[in-house]
């Protein structure tokens, strides 16, 4: 049992993997040998070893030991031997013993004791089995600790383990933590001996800051030797190496100003001397991790993207705080999109996309390198801000003569690196600058050069540029050419089949071959191409004067196309056989020349000047070729447009010419013509000047040999128009049944189309009636005439009635419309047989009646007599009557008056008049509210004023039944009061009771206001005449108008101041100018009365 | 900055005025044109921080920098200055403002290069103090007074600070011009009010 304690197998954990068949073999063999030594050691009976063990660290020398057998000390042990050919001794040292290294095999060892134990020795059996290899125990060399990394860097050599040759050696390092000094690491390390001391290095970074703690490392190894038989053990731990802080006085966190990948864990810690109270991460508070001391820790997991100045780490302390920043980012995204590109073949462009923001920014922010493997070149892209949404570019010298590129664009930042990488033959990848100092240079009119600067190293590949010319009024051409490219300069070429005096903008850009993109265009250049001669003639035309003596030469300008510069001047020459006769010059602007000429036959040739010279002449004859067979025709437009159509015509062989004038117009007549070539047999007439219901004539001309002949003539409008004017007719004869009418033409001007007819309307009617019928209606009494032959000028309207008025409407029309009517009465003449027979029947019936009445009054004279004149009595007897006389012969019924003492004052008025209305009060206010004014002015002094108020009798003399009914005549008799004597009358005597006053009671109250009694008056002064009161109503005296019997009109009984009594009638007719005194005191009273009646 | 330029004409004609109330006056107007802008700086230099820095209601007085001389001091013992001790604490005090306000740009630069805001305003500050500095020394010349010769007041600066050492300076920076203006526009009041115009 103790024997076996120094037996003690290997680590196996260190060896297993490489143990095979033959070391298990071996360890069969060692387990057989221990039972051997056993048995062997069992068998001394006396001095026995203990606890022997050999091991050896060199392989050369064993070191065995054992304990002592009881009863006996080492000092006792006088030497060793060993049983071999040699029969070796060695002294024994201090309980141990030295034996070189034996080989393979058992070996006999004799221990021979010096004295005692009976003189005798111990053996045992030694085999390399059962010595053990424990190297010697390595030593640190360096430990030492960056502390911004939080890394260890250790270092040690092999010199323990040198002795073994490519032994391979096995090394574990442990890693231990204050404050419980807790395992935090254990490493294994192998490397292979080579038998000289190598240094290894050894580095760890720790999760912890190393700030936070005091961190500790131990070594120690294994050493594998193929050749050794015995057991392998581990050396011993080497002395541990520790790493320390020494904290400052202020606390501190750490790690400081660390980059980490986003999501990953980081655990921050304080150094602190006094307590810290709380740790926050941003706004997040954690839990405190003690370490030791007043130090704490907190550890946050899967940390999120920090901003741009960091994430805040804060530890509060009592009186103070410590924090740190931790930047949390991303390693930069694999540049996107690179793309690399050359503007002049002199640098290289490469644009990027950086992908992903990786969060971090300033020093911290990701780099880029871009390194051509081919040359070896590289340039370096570094920017403090990130730029947002934007591409990256850099620019790449290009060496000399290197025309492919294999471009790696690497991106770094402390958390990582990418790349991507492209292959490419730059002069593929050619986008030009912008063309620049683009430059036009006339070669002749129709030719010019186009220069250009492009810069750029071309010189070994071609251009490919495009030019666009541009003129006005036409789409833009393009036109593609090539050009050898050349080092940094000008290129030339030549643009032609261009339009003379023309003005072109021309742009170019530039790409190469093989295309890859078109530079930006060039800015436009105008320029104007010089003049060449006009390519025609003017087109030209004659026409003589309406005098036929001279010729009217018209031309029209050249087109711009056929001028081919600024027309300056024409020249106009007229040629017969014999003679050319002198040119004239005529200056741009007029395209026209009037030639006085001797003879009818000439040519007259037109030419127009530029500044490049003259035209070819256009040639027309003075003279007209005659056409006897000459029609007129008719022609409509449509919109401004005329066609007009002809046969063809084999003798024509130059052209044909249109040409066309207002009809209205004086000779020479000319609006404009038109050429057409002499194969064409119709021809659309276009113009502005065209105006509907115009005429206008066309000529069509047709030419031989310069000589034109009219063969049509025709008649056009653009578009027909009603006739503005109706035609002038008069009646020629008008009989009993029958009217002659005859009209007038209209004026071509005012027709406005082709006259197509008129329309005749005729109806019974007189002037004087007020609304005639519509003629469009087509009433059965107008009677319509169309008259469709446009030459008939007269027409006759039979079957009509004698003296009978007819009204004719006369009307004319044209495709376009019918015009205005004209209108005329006209009465038909009498019939003359039935106007005798109307004289004579009356004359003959009153010849028979004056006959018989005058024998018939011949023979009744006497009962005639009778009854006709009767005897009149002799009005002188009547001796009442004070009247006119033929009154009273006339009347039947006459009365005698009474005779009375007193004079008679009664007045009687016979009035007949329409009843009036009820008369409401609210009519009568306003005439009568401002009477009292009046009077108050007018009559200032007047205080006595006249009483009477006329108290108005109304006696019907109608039929009794017709009251009722309104308009009705009455006959009124008003009762006048007695005018005897004037009454002054105070205005204050108010109070006077009415039934006592009472001298007269009318039997009828009229309750009238003044303006009716006026009315009244007037009307009565006007139709009665003969009626005229006797007595002067000046001298009547009125009754006070506010006297209190006035205003009492409510009263059934109305008193009034006289104390006559009343006897006598008089008719009473007031003259007009006396109404207004009784007038205004009726007026008065009812003002009064007004006054009152609210209060009432 | 027209304004800022026309304050700062006197400081470089030689022939200063004579009487003290016309740079008193300029350098109380422009005190009191920092004064109003000063909490914008503190406010927009905090936002850019991160938590809890840019937290509402963010305040660690505590944190002193030994570089910087602190504009708090007792009632009694500002009562007790007189102008000359008065401005040459000023002085002294928008000398190192300015000086830090230069440090704390820097810091910026590398912490926040992506806020030209925040750059502009750290660096208006700037000018200003520096405006403010040669207001107080044209006083002192009107008054008689030696001008103090500037000093490194920053010293050996620790290049090394870490960045939440910067943050915290920044802060402490832009706390203290704040205070020191408002400081500087009551020491400048009194002083206004010794030389009326």
């Amino acid at each position: 049992m103790d024997v076996s304690l120094c037996w003690r197998p290997p680590a196996w954990t260190v060896g297993e993997k490489r143990m095979r068949t033959a070391p298990t073999l071996r360890r069969l063999l060692s387990a057989l040998t221990l039972l051997h030594v056993m048995v062997q050691v069992n068998s001394q009976k006396r001095g026995a070893l203990r606890d022997l063990k050999c091991t050896t660290n060199n392989l050369q020398v064993w070191d065995c030991a054992w304990k002592a057998p009881l009863g006996a000390g080492h000092g006792t042990v006088n030497e060793v031997c060993i049983d071999d050919r040699l029969h070796s001794c060695y002294p024994l040292e201090k309980g141990n013993v030295k034996i070189p290294a034996l080989p393979p095999g058992d070996h006999e060892v004799i221990v021979n004791y010096l004295h005692g134990f009976n003189g005798s020795s111990a053996k045992f059996i030694l085999n390399e089995q059962n010595v053990s290899l424990i190297p010697n125990t390595p030593e640190i060399l360096t430990l030492s600790a960056d502390f911004s990394t939080s890394t260890l860097y250790l270092t040690w050599d092999d010199r323990s383990c040198a002795f073994a040759h490519h032994s391979k050696v096995t090394w574990e390092i442990k890693v231990l933590r204050t404050p419980r000094m807790e395992l935090i690491n254990l490493v294994t390390f192998n490397t292979t001996l080579n038998g000289r001391d190598t240094v290894h290095y050894w580095r760890w970074t720790s999760d912890l800051p190393l700030q936070c703690a005091t961190h500790y490392v131990g070594i120690r190894c294994y050493l594998d030797h193929l050749h050794f038989a015995g057991p392998k053990e581990w050396s011993a731990w080497s002395p541990l190496m520790n790493i320390s802080w020494a904290p400052e006085s202020e606390a501190k966190a750490f790690p400081q100003d660390k980059v980490v990948l986003v999501g990953s864990n980081i655990t921050f810690c304080c150094v602190s001397q006094t307590k810290v109270l709380s740790g926050q991460i941003g706004k997040t508070f954690y839990p405190l991790i003690h370490l030791y001391g007043q130090n704490v820790a907190i550890h946050i997991q899967n940390i999120s993207v920090s901003e741009n100045s960091g994430t805040n780490v804060v530890f509060m302390i009592e009186d103070n705080v410590c924090g740190t920043v931790v930047f949390a980012g991303y390693p930069p995204d694999v540049p996107q999109k690179l793309n690399c590109e050359t503007h002049d073949l002199k640098d290289i462009i490469c644009n990027w996309n950086p992908g992903r923001p990786t969060g971090l920014v300033g020093p911290r922010n990701t780099n880029y390198t871009l390194l051509d493997s081919f040359s070896g070149k590289s340039v370096t892209f570094k920017r403090f801000e990130t730029l947002t949404n934007e591409s990256y570019q850099l620019l790449f010298q290009m060496p000399p003569h290197q025309e492919i590129y294999n471009l790696t664009l690497t991106a770094r930042n402390p958390l990582g690196q990418s790349e991507s990488a492209i292959l490419v033959n730059i002069t593929e990848r050619v986008c030009p600058h912008t063309p620049t100092s683009l430059k036009v240079k006339d070669i002749n009119s129709t030719v010019v050069t186009l220069s250009w600067h492009l810069p750029g190293n071309f010189a070994r590949i071609n251009l490919v540029c495009q030019i666009e010319i541009w003129k006005p009024n036409s789409k833009q051409e393009l036109q593609n050419i090539t050009i050898k490219g050349v080092e940094n300069s000008s290129y030339l070429v030549v643009v032609d089949k261009l339009n003379p005096y023309t003005t072109y903008t021309f742009r170019i850009r530039c790409s190469t071959e093989p295309f890859w993109k078109w530079s930006k265009w060039s800015s436009g250049k105008r320029h104007l191409t010089t003049e060449a001669i006009p390519s025609k003639g003017p087109d030209t035309w004659r026409e003589w004067s309406s005098d036929g003596r001279n010729l009217i030469i018209y031309w029209k300008p050249l087109p711009i196309s056929e001028a081919n510069g600024k027309i300056l001047s024409y020249n106009v020459s007229c040629s017969s056989h014999e003679e050319v006769q002198s040119m004239s010059e005529i200056l741009d602007p007029q395209h026209r020349a009037e030639l006085q000429l001797v003879k009818d036959d000439y040519i007259i040739s037109v030419v127009a000047k530029n500044s490049a010279g003259p035209s070819p002449p256009s040639r027309i004859a003075s003279m007209e070729i005659p056409n006897d067979d000459l029609t007129v025709e008719q022609a409509v437009g449509l919109g401004k447009k005329i066609r007009l159509s002809w046969p063809p015509d084999p003798n024509v062989t130059c052209d044909y010419v249109i040409k066309w004038c207002n009809s209205s117009r004086s000779e020479p007549c000319l609006m404009d013509w038109k050429k057409v070539p002499s194969n064409s047999t119709e021809a659309v007439i276009e113009s502005d000047q065209f105006r509907p219901g115009v005429r206008y004539n066309f000529f069509l001309y047709g030419c031989r040999s310069q000589g034109y002949q009219l063969l049509r003539s025709i008649i056009g409008y653009i578009e027909e128009l009603a006739p503005i004017v109706a035609p002038n007719f008069t009646v020629e004869d008008t009989s009993a049944d029958s009217i002659l009418v005859r009209w007038e033409d209209i004026p071509v001007e005012e027709l406005r189309g082709f006259l197509r007819g008129y329309l005749f309307y005729f109806q019974k009617g007189e002037r004087d009636t007020p609304k005639m019928r519509s003629l469009e209606t087509g009433h059965s009494d107008i009677k319509v005439k169309n008259i469709t032959d446009t030459s008939q000028k007269t027409l006759r309207i039979a079957d009509l009635q004698g003296k009978t008025s007819y009204r004719l409407v006369l009307r004319a029309y044209t495709d376009g419309g019918l015009g205005p009517e004209k209108s005329m009465f006209v009465v038909t003449k009498e019939n003359s047989v039935g106007l005798i027979i109307a004289i004579l029947i009356p004359v003959a019936v009153a010849v028979i009646v004056g006959v018989v009445t005058s024998t018939l009054c011949y023979r009744k004279r006497e009962w005639i007599k009778e009854t006709f004149y009767p005897d009149i009595p002799n009005p002188e007897n009547c001796k009442a009557l004070q009247f006119q006389k033929s009154v009273c012969e006339g009347s039947n019924a006459l009365k005698t008056l009474e005779m009375n003492p007193c004079t008679p004052n009664d007045v009687e008025v016979l009035e007949t008049r329409s009843i009036i209305p009820k008369i409401e009060d609210t009519e009568i206010i306003s005439p009568v509210a401002e009477r009292p004014e009046e009077i108050s002015e007018a009559e200032p002094e007047n205080h006595v004023v006249v009483s009477y108020c006329p108290p108005i009798i109304e006696e019907e003399i109608a039929n009794p039944a017709a009251d009722d009914a309104g308009g009705t005549s009455q006959v009124v008799y008003i009762d006048v009061q007695s005018m005897c004597q004037p009454q002054a009358r105070p205005e204050d005597e108010q109070d006077i009771d009415p039934i006592v006053g009472a001298g007269y009671k009318p039997q009828m109250r009229l309750p009238i206001n003044s303006a009716v009694e006026e009315t009244a008056a007037e009307n009565d002064a006007d139709s009665t005449a003969g009626y005229r009161p006797q007595a002067n109503v000046n001298t009547w005296n009125l009754v006070s108008p506010d006297s209190p019997r006035s205003t009492d009109s409510n009263s059934e009984i109305v008193s009034f101041g006289s104390p006559c009594s009343v006897n006598s009638r008089q008719f009473l007719i007031p003259p007009k100018d006396d109404d207004s005194p009784k007038s205004n005191g009726g007026a008065w009273s009812f003002t009064n009365f007004f006054q009152n009646k609210p209060n009432d | 900055s027209l304004y800022l330029l026309s304050l700062l004409l006197p400081l470089l004609s030689p022939a200063a005025p004579i009487s003290p109330a016309e740079p008193i006056s300029q350098a109380y107007s422009l005190a009191l044109y920092m004064q109003k802008n000063t909490s914008t700086l503190l406010q927009t230099y905090l936002q850019y921080q991160g938590s809890p820095f840019s937290d509402p209601g963010f305040s660690a007085p505590e944190l002193q920098l030994s570089s910087l001389p602190p504009a708090a001091v007792s009632f009694r013992i500002w009562h007790a200055l007189d102008d000359v001790e008065r401005l040459s604490r000023g002085q002294e005090a928008f000398l190192a403002l300015s000086q830090h306000l230069q440090l704390v740009g820097d810091d910026q630069s590398d912490l926040n290069p992506g806020s030209p805001i925040l750059l502009a305003q750290l660096a208006t500050a700037r000018l200003r103090a520096q405006g403010l500095l040669g207001n107080m020394a044209a006083i002192m010349t009107a008054l008689g007074l030696p001008i103090p010769p500037e000093e490194d007041t920053l010293g050996l600066v620790p290049f090394g600070a870490s960045a939440f050492e910067r943050k915290c300076r920044g802060y402490i920076v832009t706390r203290e011009y704040g205070h020191w203006t408002d400081r500087a526009v009551r020491d400048l009041a009194l002083l206004k009010a010794k030389y009326p115009a």
